[in-house]
């Protein structure tokens, strides 16, 4: 009977790293094929560098979103959100000036909070599905945006040089991205919240049975309410960085972040189903996802390529995990009449 | 001689819509009694636990557990009162593992709301050792457990959390033969630690072995009581039979009419 315990605990662990080592290996083959193809651009440091500055756009939304999709919700509002996180700062520094910066991200990080509050609320307390509420509040908040600049962009180059700005988005040592030490910030913050401390186990809960989640006394509306206020918050923030690294902030910031921050999730292992779900996996997933940009412009392709690509990237992780996890209903099955 | 009661229900009201689930119910549970509340699908037995339990509130009445009384009850207050539900619709997450299941709402933090995840292992793998449950490790996922074992999950919650009152709605159902035996074993195991309990079947043959006395609900009354000396499983079982038929007690049984 012993040997029978110990034979399942290390089937078990193998279980449960298995989908992150299957993805993780799918980057590795990605980066030899890319490599083999173009060793002169994969053997330059520099394209690592502009990789690390451009993935915490993509990767931090996802982060949280992670969470969502773990709840068995979706959020498709958060790339509008990413932009009224963005304007409110770059009003907020052209009508006060350089001195008020931080004034500037507080009200911007405020506005991703009652974003989030209200897509809370539509989704627990009026009980419209997220995926639905999300697609009003989307239009609802790009809106806001296009309304308020007329569709203009808003040039920030005068508040480059500042600290506050080079805490965000300038170099450490002159080589890594502050953003990039941001996105590990934040990685290692909802990696301990979701693995470590009791928020992260109600979100788990109520994505994999609302129902039991309930009755055991979790106060799921209260839960989901306030994930989505984080959320919220950690969009505005995730808008703030791309604005400040371009200087500028443009009306339609974020529009690209939305499928492909979905994406890293999905890519990661988590699925949109709920209940599971890991942000290591959305990690590698965002890092893939930049990967093949960067990759296929490297090997020599057209930019039209990259969607291609990324279409195949997502389909081929996606089959792989289907498969895996197939494998493991049967061995759940098989398990329990074992048990009788 | 008179026991402590735990709960007791007193002119409880359940209407759903115009759909009225229970009519004017009283009923009470005892110290280390064990209740078999039966009868057809549809009676109200469900209904009544998931009031005592705070799933739904009452329209009338109130509940008085441990002599405090209350308009109703919310989960969390009765998990506090030491009250435990058994669901007919698991209430496990079947992805995670066993000792996070047991411990689900009732989580043991450190400070600032972290997880004591190695005491919440140990205290897991304590409470399963009672019930005997040792085959798994309480790191595997509870859907890789069969039924009769996530029910001895759920029931292990009761005796780690201290519970004196276990709810348990038709633990049996959806079970195998041979698992329905192991449950039974943990309901009789929780009666030897002194606690309480409700089980739910519309199965006699299942609650009649463990249970102390009787309760048959029908249409959203209770409309007979009795204590397991005074009839046998099949007088049992045909009692219920002419009730479901025809809404009333058969003549010969009139004494044990609950009203």
């Amino acid at each position: 009977m012993i040997a029978k315990k110990s034979r399942l605990s290390i089937r078990e662990i193998f279980g449960h790293y298995k989908l992150q080592t299957a993805i993780t290996g799918i980057l590795v083959v990605l980066w030899i094929i890319f490599t083999l193809i173009n060793p002169k651009a994969f053997g330059n440091p520099y394209l690592y560098r502009s990789m690390l500055t451009i993935i915490p756009f993509t990767l931090i939304p996802a982060i949280t979103l992670t969470l969502i999709i773990i709840s068995g919700e979706i959020d498709l509002s958060f790339s509008s959100v990413m932009a009224v996180g963005a304007l409110v700062m770059a009003l907020t520094w052209k009508a006060l000036g350089p001195n008020f910066l931080v004034l500037g991200i507080i009200l911007g990080l405020l506005a991703g909070l009652v974003a989030g509050l209200l897509n809370g609320v539509l989704i627990t307390k009026i009980g419209i599905p997220s995926l639905i509420a999300t697609i009003g509040t989307m239009f609802f908040w790009r809106g806001v945006v296009l309304v308020v600049t007329n569709g203009f962009s808003i040039p920030l180059a005068e508040f480059r040089g500042y600290p506050v700005y080079q805490l965000f988005v300038g170099r450490l040592g002159g080589v890594i991205p502050a953003q990039f030490i941001w996105a590990i910030v934040l990685v290692i913050l909802f990696w301990v919240i979701l693995n470590r401390h009791v928020f992260g186990a109600c979100i788990y809960y109520i994505g994999d049975n609302r129902l039991a989640a309930k009755m055991l006394g979790i106060n799921t509306d209260r839960t989901l309410i306030i994930l989505f206020m984080i959320h919220g918050m950690v969009a505005a923030f995730a808008g703030m960085l791309p604005t400040m690294e371009m200087a500028t902030f443009w009306p339609q910031l974020g529009d690209i972040y939305m499928l492909k921050s979905i994406a890293a999730v999905v890519v990661g292992g988590t699925p949109i189903t709920g209940g599971i779900g890991t942000i290591y996996g959305t990690v590698i997933g965002a890092i893939m996802l930049e990967f093949i940009e960067t990759g296929v412009i490297a090997a020599g392709a057209t930019g039209f390529w990259i969607r291609l690509i990324h279409g195949l990237v997502i389909i081929v992780a996606l089959s792989v995990q289907g498969i895996l996890r197939k494998e493991e209903i049967l061995r759940a099955l098989e398990s329990r009449l074992s048990l009788r | 001689m008179p026991q402590e009661v735990i709960v007791k229900l007193k002119n409880i009201t359940k209407r759903f819509g115009r759909v009225v689930a229970l009519h004017k119910v009283n009923f009470h549970v005892e110290r280390k009694e064990i209740v078999g509340l039966v009868g057809d699908n549809g009676a109200g037995k469900s209904t009544l636990v998931k009031i005592i339990f705070g799933v739904h509130a009452p329209n009338e009445g109130e509940i008085i557990v441990k002599g405090m009384r209350f308009r109703r009850l919310t989960p969390k207050k009765a998990y506090e009162l030491g009250i435990v539900l058994v669901h007919q619709e698991r209430t496990l997450c079947p992805n995670h593992p066993i000792w996070r299941n047991v411990f689900i709402g009732r989580e043991i933090t450190k400070k600032f709301g972290f997880l004591d995840i190695d005491k919440m292992k140990a205290l897991a793998e304590k409470a399963l050792k009672e019930l005997g449950l040792t085959k798994m490790p309480v790191e595997t996922p509870v859907k890789f457990l069969s039924g009769g074992y996530q029910q001895g999950v759920q029931i292990s919650r009761a005796i780690l959390f201290e519970a004196d009152l276990v709810l348990l709605d038709e633990p049996t159902s959806m079970l195998s033969i041979s698992e329905v035996g192991k449950v039974l074993e943990y309901v009789r195991e929780l009666k030897n630690r002194g606690k309480s309990a409700v089980f739910i079947s519309h199965n006699i043959y299942h609650v009649y072995p463990v249970a102390d006395r009787f309760v048959v609900l029908d249409r959203g009354k209770v409309v007979a009581q009795f204590y397991k000396e005074d009839l046998t499983v099949d007088e049992v079982s045909h009692i219920m039979q002419a009730i479901a038929r025809t809404g009333s007690l058969p003549p010969e049984y009139k004494k044990y009419s609950a009203s």
